[in-house]
């Protein structure tokens, strides 16, 4: 089974950073969508030897939740903001991926002194969460649309996650649930802001002029 | 003397005849999928023979150099295609560092390509002179830096043994650094080769196109060279990248050639399939691809050097 874990992992950073080169937030948001989907076999994969009902519960609960449910919201958000389906960098594309495996291999430098006690199912585990996490965090930063930015967010969750399921079995299961809840929360409430913001902009000329005079847009 | 000279000729008629064929199977899954029956697998060889039958034509603007580069295109790989080992035929020159040859051999026969590109003085060649030159730069970055990969994982620098016997072994040492590495060859493979998501090889419109572009003053058996040239350097990418995919050794010397066999037209059903289910990158998204599978090049690296 550890190649299996093994070549979930190495998806899991490889989308990450596919992602950040996206350059359309419709292929972003499907990116992060594959990238959950395999996410959420992780709980499954790590104890086949001894299945049971709360690993089947995580992962069809991750299944549902981000790789079904987020997107669509996300999708719902940008079809109706009819925001354009570019991507805005602040750092150009090229140079993202550079960073994006320096970042990689920063985290595996980092992750060869970090002992960890327990059981850890693979050793590429803790680096890949960790590469996964700063990649959501450079996405965060470095683009500068909401909708990117939340993908970036939901990204460095993923990572955390996957850093959470190597300590899983010091995890009660309702943790993982509310925080699953609580990203769906987030992404809801953001959808629905993004969406007003839009509305109030579509009834005053004069707001959108002075929001596109600061050089920003949602 | 006399058995290394038989055995650079068998090497040489195998690339001569397989590259071809490899050529001709990809138009042919390409029309099957799109549901038309397309061209026969040989019909590569009745191009070439058409062509060498051609006398060539030379513009007056152009001097020597225009000349040399088929040749030295067409020389180049077939030197290159010595130092790789196919399957059962050995490879029948190999030393320390022979990597280094390939990457070099390739790269001065596209030295010369480029520059007959621009000896001839038209623009459109000049455009896909330097998209080439640009484009090859990024791709020979991946394919060095997946040597290193393969080479810290066979603790050689020769390419017979970095695809040799140790890959067993080193897909159950690091799977995944291997894995990574044959995907990032694939994408080497394509695009240094000019196949569809970076360059298409069956338009004549010059404005996207790189290598097509770079060979359109060229005719008769000056075409013929470079055309398979071309092959030639698929061919052996092709027969760089099965072994690692499928490094399984039986026996059984017939057994060993099937599979080599078999896994060369598997990868010619990829192409075929990827060039039929994807379209063309916009020209400046084209580095970005690159820089992706060099990412994934380097991933491999650092996974490969943590497993070890």
């Amino acid at each position: 089974m550890t190649i299996w874990i093994d070549a979930a992992c190495i998806l899991v950073v490889f989308f990450s950073l596919s992602i950040l080169a996206a350059y359309r937030i419709g292929g972003m948001i499907q990116m992060f969508a594959v990238q959950s989907l395999v996410l959420s076999f992780m709980p499954v994969l790590m104890h086949s030897h001894a299945l049971s009902l709360r690993d089947i519960l995580l992962s069809l609960g991750t299944m549902v939740l981000k790789a079904v449910l987020v997107p669509y919201i996300l999708f719902w958000a940008i079809r109706h903001v009819s925001m354009r389906s570019e991507v805005k960098p602040i750092i150009g594309i090229g140079s993202s991926i550079v960073c994006g495996a320096l970042l990689i291999a920063g985290s595996f430098w980092v992750s060869s002194s970090v002992t960890f006690p327990g059981k850890i199912a693979s050793d590429l585990v803790i680096p890949c969460s960790l590469a996964t996490v700063l990649l959501g965090f450079m996405i965060m930063v470095t683009r500068t649309r909401a909708v990117t930015q939340v993908v970036g967010y939901l990204v460095m969750e993923n990572g955390i996650f996957l850093f959470a399921l190597s300590l899983f079995d010091a995890m009660p299961i309702l943790i993982e649930m509310g925080i699953l809840l609580d990203i769906f929360a987030a992404v809801f409430i953001m959808a629905i802001v993004v969406n007003h913001i839009n509305e109030e902009f579509e009834r005053s000329p004069a707001a959108v002029k002075r929001w596109s005079k600061m050089g920003e847009s949602i | 003397m006399i058995s290394l000279t038989f055995y650079i000729l068998l090497h040489w008629l195998i690339v001569l005849a397989g590259a071809p064929l490899f050529l001709g199977v990809i138009p042919r899954v390409k029309a099957v999928i799109s549901g038309r029956r397309g061209p026969s697998v040989f019909q590569p060889y009745y191009d070439l023979a058409r062509l060498f039958q051609k006398k060539t034509v030379y513009s007056r603007t152009t001097t020597w150099l225009f000349r040399a580069a088929p040749i030295v295109a067409l020389a180049s790989v077939l030197m290159v295609s010595l130092v790789v080992p196919f399957c059962v035929f050995k490879a029948p020159i190999q030393f320390t560092g022979d990597i280094l040859l390939v990457a070099y051999l390739l790269a001065l026969a596209r030295f010369f390509m480029i520059i007959a590109a621009l000896d001839t003085g038209y623009s459109m060649e000049g455009m896909g002179a330097s998209r080439e030159a640009f484009f090859s730069c990024l791709s020979e970055l991946t394919l060095f830096m997946n040597f290193i990969t393969l080479a810290l994982l066979a603790h050689n620098i020769s390419l017979s043994r970095m695809i040799g016997a140790d890959i067993p072994v080193s897909w159950q040492m690091a799977g995944p650094a291997l894995l990574m590495a044959a995907g990032s060859l694939f994408v080497v493979l394509l695009a240094e080769n000019c196949r569809l998501p970076v360059d298409d090889p069956d338009t004549h419109l010059e404005l996207t196109m790189i290598h097509e572009v770079m060979i359109l003053e060229h005719g008769g058996v000056d075409l013929a060279y470079m055309h398979y040239a071309a092959g030639i350097k698929m061919f052996i990418f092709a027969a760089i990248l099965v072994p690692i995919l499928l490094p399984w050794q039986t026996g059984n010397v017939l057994q060993n050639w099937a599979i080599f066999c078999g896994g060369m037209m598997g990868l010619a059903l990829l192409v075929g399939v990827v060039e039929s289910t994807m379209a063309r990158f916009r020209l400046n998204r084209v580095k970005h691809f690159l820089l992706i599978s060099f990412a994934l090049a380097f991933f491999g690296f650092i996974v490969a050097l943590w497993r070890i």
